[in-house]
């Protein structure tokens, strides 16, 4: 685990990467609504009595999202808070539905990129506390 | 400053609007050229065997008890009622239609005056049910800014200041003055805001190849 922890963070890496995707990714948070209609299709949200915090906008806008408002000028420990919303609170399975057509699960996909390439990944082999649930 | 409210910029702000929606759309097709949705050959396809009415209604039925219809029916309504008044009460408005005529000699259909004031009306009440959610419910302030709340005005303004000038309650001359200054507002931020799923909306289910396209659409991003 350590070595997560030391590392420096590569901001001008994090950038390419969101500069990369840079057309969609921001068309697809600056469409969404804010609406929070979204909710009810996580299967996540429903199991933790409708926590907000596991609303597939929600856990968008706070890492994503985040990544862009920052332009990539994060630390170390806002990656690892990212790295329990993109992986412990959504995992992957591509149900949630939006309205407006914002598609949650490909920029999860893209925040869980991007934080793979400064190291951060959940490391289940090394420490199951990280199986988290 | 009045003239130029009221001539040359509501010009400007269609230039913008149209011009901002054609550059929105078209980097969407810029975008999204890449074609690998695996659309399976219809051959493969079963087709559906022919559904009698009774059938059809109810398929319609169940499909909509998959939806927000399910989830949340209040909302369901007020959202419809607000978008479809959105857009209609300008639309086929007496008052925008008389203006339109006057400079450019085309006009759209009008309904009649109160009709159209109570459509108003609706998007009024829709708008503050919207802005009472926002305030009030756990979830949807989890994911509010100011940003939301200032979106929410520019987009419910001009029907407040449209509604006031037909009432002519207040002084006529301001409140109109601020309804097309509003209105303005709006016409400019709505391609380069989230008002601009407007045409997102459009594009994402005629066009991308996904689970809830209205059509098979084929584009890939
Ligand atoms: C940009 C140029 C615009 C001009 C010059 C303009 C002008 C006017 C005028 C002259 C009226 C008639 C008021 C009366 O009956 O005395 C009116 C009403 C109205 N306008 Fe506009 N308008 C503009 C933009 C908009 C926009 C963008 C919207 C909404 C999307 C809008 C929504 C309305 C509505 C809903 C009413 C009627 C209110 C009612 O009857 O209760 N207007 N406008
Ligand atoms: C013409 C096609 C349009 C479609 C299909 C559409 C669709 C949607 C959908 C699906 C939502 C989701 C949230 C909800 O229902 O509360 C929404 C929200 C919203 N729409 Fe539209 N929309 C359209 C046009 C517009 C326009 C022209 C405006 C205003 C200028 C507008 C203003 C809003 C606002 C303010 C919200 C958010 C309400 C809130 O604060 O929760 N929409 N729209
Ligand atoms: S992702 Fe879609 S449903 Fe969820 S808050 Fe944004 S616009 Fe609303
Ligand atoms: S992909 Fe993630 S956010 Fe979407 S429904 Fe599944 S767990 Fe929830």
């Amino acid at each position: 685990m350590m070595h997560q922890e030391m590392k420096p963070v590569d901001t001008k890496q994090i950038k390419e990467m969101l500069n990369r995707k840079k057309g969609k990714m921001k068309r697809y948070l600056s469409y969404c609504a804010h609406c929070s209609l979204c909710a009810e299709s996580c299967f996540l949200y429903m199991a933790h009595d409708q926590d907000p915090q596991y609303m597939p906008s929600y856990k968008v806008i706070h890492s994503l999202g985040k990544l862009y408002r920052k332009r990539g000028k994060v630390d170390r420990k806002s990656l690892m808070e990212m790295k329990g919303i993109v992986w412990r609170n959504c995992v992957l399975c591509g149900r949630c539905y939006c309205p407006i057509g914002i598609h949650i699960p490909s920029m999860i996909t893209f925040a869980r990129s991007i934080l793979r390439s400064q190291d951060v990944y959940p490391q289940l082999d090394e420490a199951s506390s990280e199986s988290w649930l | 400053m009045c003239y130029f409210v009221q001539g040359p910029l509501v010009l400007i702000a269609g230039i913008i609007f149209i011009l901002g929606l054609l550059y929105q759309g078209i980097q969407f097709f810029k975008l999204t050229k890449k074609k690998e949705w695996g659309v399976p050959p219809s051959s493969l396809e079963i087709k559906p065997q022919k559904q009698t009415k009774k059938q059809w209604v109810r398929e319609a039925l169940r499909t909509l008890n998959g939806t927000l219809w399910k989830t949340d029916p209040v909302l369901t309504i007020v959202t419809s009622v607000f978008h479809v008044c959105l857009i209609i009460a300008p639309l086929f408005l007496l008052g925008h239609n008389i203006l339109l005529d006057q400079s450019w000699g085309l006009s759209l259909f009008s309904l009649p005056e109160s009709v159209s004031n109570f459509l108003t009306l609706l998007v009024l009440i829709c708008g503050l049910y919207f802005l009472g959610r926002r305030l009030f419910m756990a979830r949807v302030r989890a994911i509010s800014t100011v940003y939301d709340y200032l979106v929410l005005l520019i987009a419910v303004v001009p029907f407040l200041t449209g509604f006031l000038a037909y009432q002519q309650w207040l002084n006529y001359q301001t409140v109109i003055l601020l309804h097309i200054l509003s209105g303005e507002l709006m016409l400019i931020t709505i391609p380069f805001t989230k008002l601009g799923h407007m045409l997102f909306f459009f594009l994402y289910r005629f066009f991308i190849g996904s689970e809830y396209s209205f059509v098979r659409g084929s584009r890939t991003w």
